[in-house]
């Protein structure tokens, strides 16, 4: 009895501690990535950095590509989040459970996993390229074609979790709208999505983090560009871009920039994370 | 009546004065299909309006599968079957031909776990009213409120109707559920467990409620609590294993019943 109760505290004791372990090695790296990004990029964490343009190099800043950023992510989001929603409507609530949807939903999966940079020259050859013939053979790289770009790496997390968080909702839910004689398409986008809404959103912003640090995408889509645009069919800058490209300067200062633009990046996840959190938990009311 | 007398199973008018109400839902050798599984077997019954009738029976037996035909809710599920006649007023609503939006207005549903919906008190009630009619403002606010009063919801909610519905108790919740069916004026209501979650006041506040609905509805509710049924019901109905095996005057299958086999139910020898 007693040999016994002491070999189960050895076990939970062994196995917490592994947990714990676990957990700090994770969290660890994560404190060490912010704490370096911003012991390297603190000397060019300035005014200038949010003012100035990248055509000044090492005395300029990253007001370009911030704005490109915001820009870009715009689109793919505001391209992403429509088709998405409206997928996983499908997924969820009309072809849950047949072959067609369960296909779908795997090639969805797969579409998850693919490397960016193949959505990147997938953008380039159909949409850089084929405009390329409408302007004489100048290269149309633009911010435009990177938010496409961008949209086709957030389309598979949008339509996850909108599938996903409608399945959570309660069948009985289902049963209750429809016995009042409300007819399905009612049901789905006036009961359904509300209460899936704050999941929905949540996986939105969570798509929307994934994109912000997306660089291999851009290269060929929308290429940069070292002054301010602001027309999505120009070339753009992005701060994933501009982060790669001054990385690889032999300059310090460059290095610097590189690094500050980092860590705005990482902040910027950072504060999308929690504010997807935060949606999350300010409408969790329980359905019990 | 001859045909359900023939059946045998309408209950005995002398032995239950309540029998003598017309009939609301005849069902006539009612067979259901789970994926090939035999779940109902030739079911019939004549359910009397105004009048509340309850169906026990250990679980499994097909209590609340027969509730689900009524309103046809089980149709939303692929690879289910339901053969027979469940005459309402005259007409088999299993037929094809017989309008959903139809069925849905007249018999309304109350499910085992209280379900608002994501809105306010209000919007919850006013919702189904909206689908199938258009109202003023002012006359919404009438329906709405008489709903609420029906379900003797309306003193507790009153001052709050434009707070989420989420954020009331389980037997609040399970009132508005009822409001939310009753403000259609259904002719019939079917209340599947109604109070199996909720604790034993808010099931006292809902069973008198099913007292007092009846004179406006006819009801059918189905409970696995003896008590439950021989508290708030006219008629009962035993099943067991997928057959209807007995079918009474409540008073009667809970005194002296015909079957051995819901004599021993009632007296908890199984089940």
């Amino acid at each position: 009895m007693n040999t016994l109760y002491l070999r189960r505290r050895i076990t939970n004791w062994v196995a917490l501690s592994l947990s714990v372990l676990a957990t700090l090695i994770g969290l660890g790296f994560l404190a060490w990535i912010l704490f370096e990004t911003l012991r390297q990029g603190i000397s060019a964490l300035d005014l200038k950095l949010f003012t100035k343009i990248t055509a000044y190099g090492s005395d300029g800043g990253l007001a370009n590509a911030m704005v490109g950023s915001l820009i870009i992510n715009f689109i793919g989001i505001a391209i992403a989040t429509p088709i998405g929603v409206l997928a996983g409507t499908w997924l969820a609530e009309y072809a849950n459970r047949t072959k067609l949807g369960e296909t779908i939903r795997f090639l969805n999966d797969i579409l998850l996993s693919a490397p960016s940079i193949v959505m990147g020259l997938f953008v380039y050859t159909i949409v850089v390229l084929p405009s390329t013939t409408l302007t004489n053979g100048n290269t149309t790289f633009s911010g435009f074609a990177g938010g496409v770009a961008l949209a086709l790496i957030a389309l598979p997390v949008i339509v996850r979790t909108t599938d996903e968080m409608l399945r959570l909702v309660p069948s009985t839910l289902r049963e209750a709208a429809l016995s009042l004689g409300v007819p399905q398409w009612k049901l789905t986008l006036q009961i359904l999505i509300r209460a899936a809404r704050s999941g929905i959103i949540t996986g939105v912003l969570l798509a929307l983090a994934r994109i912000s640090g997306e660089t291999a995408p851009l290269l060929f889509t929308a290429f940069g560009n070292n002054f301010m645009v602001f027309s999505p069919m120009s070339k753009m800058a992005s701060l994933p871009q501009i982060i790669y490209q001054y990385a690889n300067d032999p300059g310090d200062a460059m290095h610097a920039l590189a690094w500050a633009g980092a860590f705005v990046v990482t902040m910027f996840v950072l504060l999308l994370s929690l504010a997807s959190r935060l949606v999350l938990s300010r409408n969790k009311v329980s359905h019990d | 009546m001859t045909e359900s007398a023939a059946a045998g199973l309408h209950p005995q008018p002398a032995a239950s004065p309540e029998a003598v109400a017309p009939t609301k839902i005849q069902v006539n050798d009612l067979h259901f299909y789970y994926n090939g599984f035999h779940a109902l077997k030739g079911i019939s019954m004549a359910i009397p309006e105004k009048k509340v009738t309850a169906i026990i029976g250990p679980s499994g037996c097909g209590k609340s599968t027969l509730l689900r035909i009524f309103n046809r809710i089980y149709a939303i599920y692929p690879k289910l079957e339901a053969r027979g006649e469940v005459i309402l007023d005259g007409e088999n609503v299993l037929d094809s031909k017989y309008s959903m939006n139809r069925l849905r207005s007249k018999v309304g549903m109350v499910f085992q776990k209280p379900v608002p919906f994501p809105m306010t008190i209000f919007e919850n009630v006013a919702y189904g009213i909206r689908h199938h009619e258009k109202l003023s403002r002012a006359d919404m606010d009438v329906r709405v409120e008489k709903a609420l009063r029906d379900a003797a919801l309306w003193d507790e909610v009153k001052d709050k109707l434009k707070q989420n519905a989420l954020g009331l108790s389980g037997g609040q919740q399970q009132r508005l559920c009822i409001a939310r069916a009753i403000a259609l004026r259904p002719e019939v209501l079917l209340l599947d467990e109604p109070t199996s979650a909720l604790d034993p006041i808010a099931t006292g506040r809902i069973e008198q409620l099913v007292e007092e609905l009846k004179s406006q509805f006819t009801i059918v509710i189905v409970t696995h609590n003896m008590q439950q049924a021989a508290r708030c019901s006219d008629l009962t109905a035993f099943m067991y294993m997928g057959e209807l095996i007995e079918f009474d005057g409540t008073e009667k299958i809970f005194t002296k019943p015909s079957k051995k086999q819901t004599e021993d139910y009632i007296t908890g020898r199984f089940g």
